[in-house]
């Protein structure tokens, strides 16, 4: 079997199975953890509404901070987006999402998603470099930042070099990309790259929370 | 011809003149992908080229190859190159049958030792010899021992090159390529299902004219012709790139010839010469005519995922056992989720009491 | 049974090789024209979509001289517009295209009478007269 054939069969099934198995039971099982049950009476009783509005209000960084941390918001803003634009619009991608979902989408034209897939790895290289060299940041950070970042950052960047058919022969690049995709995939469940499962039901528990005793989150 | 001819001087003595000579040559180097300025090199080495005596096998195979080969575009090329090597032994276009055919091609063996070539097309089954025989012989000791002598065997179609439509799940008759069998002579591995019939010619060319094996890839395959994906010499490489794609086979964009990645095109995986060399006298190929590239060149092409897969989508199995695993996911975590509160009112309790 | 013409195909193909070969034919004429050595470029190396070698045709045009070989079927010598740029067309006898060759040079090399047939034409001529 061949590298490709591995990372483009099995490797990729696998991946996929522990990816789903692994967001799954975090999911259900944080869902399940239920507190007791609250006696006291609430003040408001709205709590959906709450809700959604600190999925929204936290979008923004708390105003006392907003200043001091504008580098990593509008860059963690921006290299997010550029990265969903590069997964999701690019037409190879889109094809694989349908096998495993059943339906697509639009695509948008190469040259664009190049762009964009450009923009997200420097950016994230620059985020990556911030966490490592500013004292408060990296005092703060553990393994487990770090690892995200790398598994999100080598298929990025393998991702660009198999598109530009650079460094190897094609199939060669293509494994790789799809090899290093499986890794993050697998490292998904275990590790931080779970808050873009968990935030905004995070911030949704912590909206009916607070709601309901009349404060805002 | 005469065997200890040399080329130059048969063409002489069958009309050609000189000037007819160099248009072969030049038409012989564009086909060996070899720069105009090698021309030169070319007239001066097939002029002084001696008759090689080639046997060719034919083992677990369609005969599309020769099929190929014998309906080429330029037949005045490849007769010519047909009438110079010495064509000793081949099942399909040999008048000769029977145990006289095949002393032949001990007696050309013999004659040879060390000095012929051996082109092979079919795969060989190794499950049971009696799979496939010629005169009551097995393909694999055929192979063997015509292979023993041999100055280089050239692998023709992917079935002798790979294993081919034989060796595709779940290969019933055991089916293995030339390289599989024989690991102590160099082979030229001329794949495609069939092979462009110029390719072959051309790599017997390159032969007759410098003696030599051509430069060959980690396949095995030479260079000049399997260097390059199809990807990068199609035509329809802007339209990929500017997201313009063939969403069916009837479809606006399948009427103005846009890009075939959805509908399976092989092409950014496969390495032959279609894009450029084409087929039928550079009239067209597969992507030209609207249909995606099938890989055929490439060893397990059959079980590379289906021909309207797109390479993106993978081989990578079925929905059901993602769904499977979402709903072992949810019992893990419901369960583990009721544990946790099991243990939180246990410690509660404790705590009371 | 439709016929397969009644299937309408509109398409906008281009590889874009186009306009870098006439490049290169054009640093080709300017070297010759500084006295340099001439250059042979095979058209059939490049990839071209179908009416791409038409429009080169077309760009580089025709000139005065227009020559007819007749070795191993039918070779057209075509000088283009441009002098010193001429277009080389090989096909076999059964009218197939073989080969295709921009040539940038004084006379292609085909057209010459060639050393050895100059050769057995004179062996003949003298044996002819004789008789």
């Amino acid at each position: 079997m061949t590298l490709l054939e591995f990372a483009s069969g099995p490797g990729l099934q696998w991946a996929l199975w522990i990816f789903v198995l692994g967001v799954v039971w975090r999911l259900v099982g944080a869902l399940f953890l239920l507190s007791r049950k609250d006696l006291s009476k609430p003040r408001q009783y709205n709590s959906v509404a709450a809700g959604f509005g600190a999925i929204i209000s936290r979008s923004a960084p708390a105003h006392a901070f907003e200043k001091r941390i504008l580098f990593q918001h509008v860059t963690g803003y921006a290299w997010h987006f550029a990265l969903f634009i590069s997964v999701l619009f690019f037409a190879p991608h889109i094809l694989f999402f349908e096998s495993v979902l059943g339906f697509g989408w639009p695509h948008l034209p190469n040259t664009i998603i190049m762009v964009t897939a450009i923009i997200a790895t420097a950016f994230l290289i620059a985020l990556l470099v911030r966490r490592a060299t500013h004292p408060v940041q990296r005092f703060i950070s553990n393994a487990d930042d770090y690892i995200s970042i790398i598994v999100v950052l080598i298929p990025l960047v393998t991702g660009i070099l198999a598109f530009a058919h650079f460094g190897a022969r094609y199939e060669t690049l293509l494994a790789i990309h799809l090899l290093s995709v499986e890794t993050m995939l697998i490292w998904f469940p275990f590790g931080k790259l779970m808050h873009a499962v968990m935030t905004m039901p995070a911030r949704y528990q912590a909206g009916t929370a607070f709601g309901r005793r009349g404060v805002k989150a | 011809m005469r065997k200890d001819q040399f080329l130059g001087e048969y063409l002489r003595m069958q009309g050609v003149s000189r000037r007819g000579f160099l248009k072969f040559c030049s038409a012989t180097a564009s086909m060996m992908a070899l720069p105009p300025s090698a021309v030169a090199q070319v007239a001066e080495a097939l002029a002084t080229a001696r008759r090689p005596s080639v046997i060719w096998l034919s083992f677990q195979e369609c005969t599309g190859c020769t099929e190929s080969l014998t309906r080429s575009h330029a037949p005045t090329v490849e007769s010519l190159i047909f009438d110079a090597i010495s064509l000793d032994y081949h099942h399909t276009l040999q008048a000769a049958a029977g145990h006289g055919a095949e002393e032949a091609r001990m007696a050309a063996m013999e004659e040879n030792a060390g000095k012929y070539l051996l082109v092979v097309d079919g795969s060989i089954p190794l499950k049971n010899p009696a799979f496939s025989t010629i005169a009551g012989i097995s393909n694999l000791e055929m192979l063997k021992e015509t292979a023993a002598n041999a100055f280089a065997i050239i692998a023709v179609g992917t079935c002798a090159a790979f294993g081919g439509i034989p060796h595709a799940d779940p290969n019933p008759t055991g089916a293995v390529a030339v390289s599989d069998i024989i690991t102590d002579k160099p082979i030229i591995n001329v794949s495609g299902c069939p092979p462009i019939p110029v390719v072959i010619t051309g790599v017997l060319a390159h032969f007759l004219t410098f003696g030599t094996i051509p430069e060959l890839d980690a396949l095995g395959r030479p260079v000049a012709y399997f260097g390059q994906n199809i990807h990068d010499r199609c035509y329809r490489r802007p339209f990929y790139e500017r997201g313009q794609f063939a969403e069916t086979f009837d479809d606006e964009g399948a009427r103005k010839g846009w890009c075939l990645y959805k509908l399976g095109c092989k092409g950014p995986t496969t390495y032959n010469a279609c894009a450029t060399l084409k087929w039928n006298a550079g009239t067209s190929f597969p992507i030209q005519s609207g249909h995606g590239c099938i890989g055929c060149s490439e060893p397990d092409f059959w079980d590379k995922g289906g021909f309207y897969n797109p390479i993106s989508a993978g081989m990578w199995g079925s929905r059901d056992a993602l769904v499977g695993a979402a709903a072992a996911g949810a019992a893990l975590g419901v369960g583990s989720a009721l544990a946790a509160r099991a243990r939180k009112k246990k410690a509660m309790s404790q705590e009371e009491a | 049974m439709s016929s397969l013409d009644a299937i309408p195909v509109t398409a906008e193909l281009a590889t874009g090789n186009v306009e870098p070969l006439l490049h290169e034919i054009r640093h080709a004429l300017k070297r010759l024209a500084d006295g340099e050595d001439g250059t042979v470029i095979d058209l059939q190396r490049l990839p071209l979509a179908p009416g791409e070698d038409e429009r080169i045709e077309e760009v580089l045009g025709q000139g005065e001289v227009r020559a007819e070989i007749n070795a191993l079927g039918p070779t057209l010598v075509q000088e283009t517009s441009y002098p010193g740029v001429w277009l080389v067309t090989h096909r076999n006898t059964e009218q197939v295209v073989v080969a295709r060759f921009v040539e940038v040079t004084h006379i292609p090399e085909l057209l010459k009478s060639q050393q050895a047939d100059i050769e057995n034409g004179a062996s003949r001529l003298e044996n002819e007269l004789k008789n």
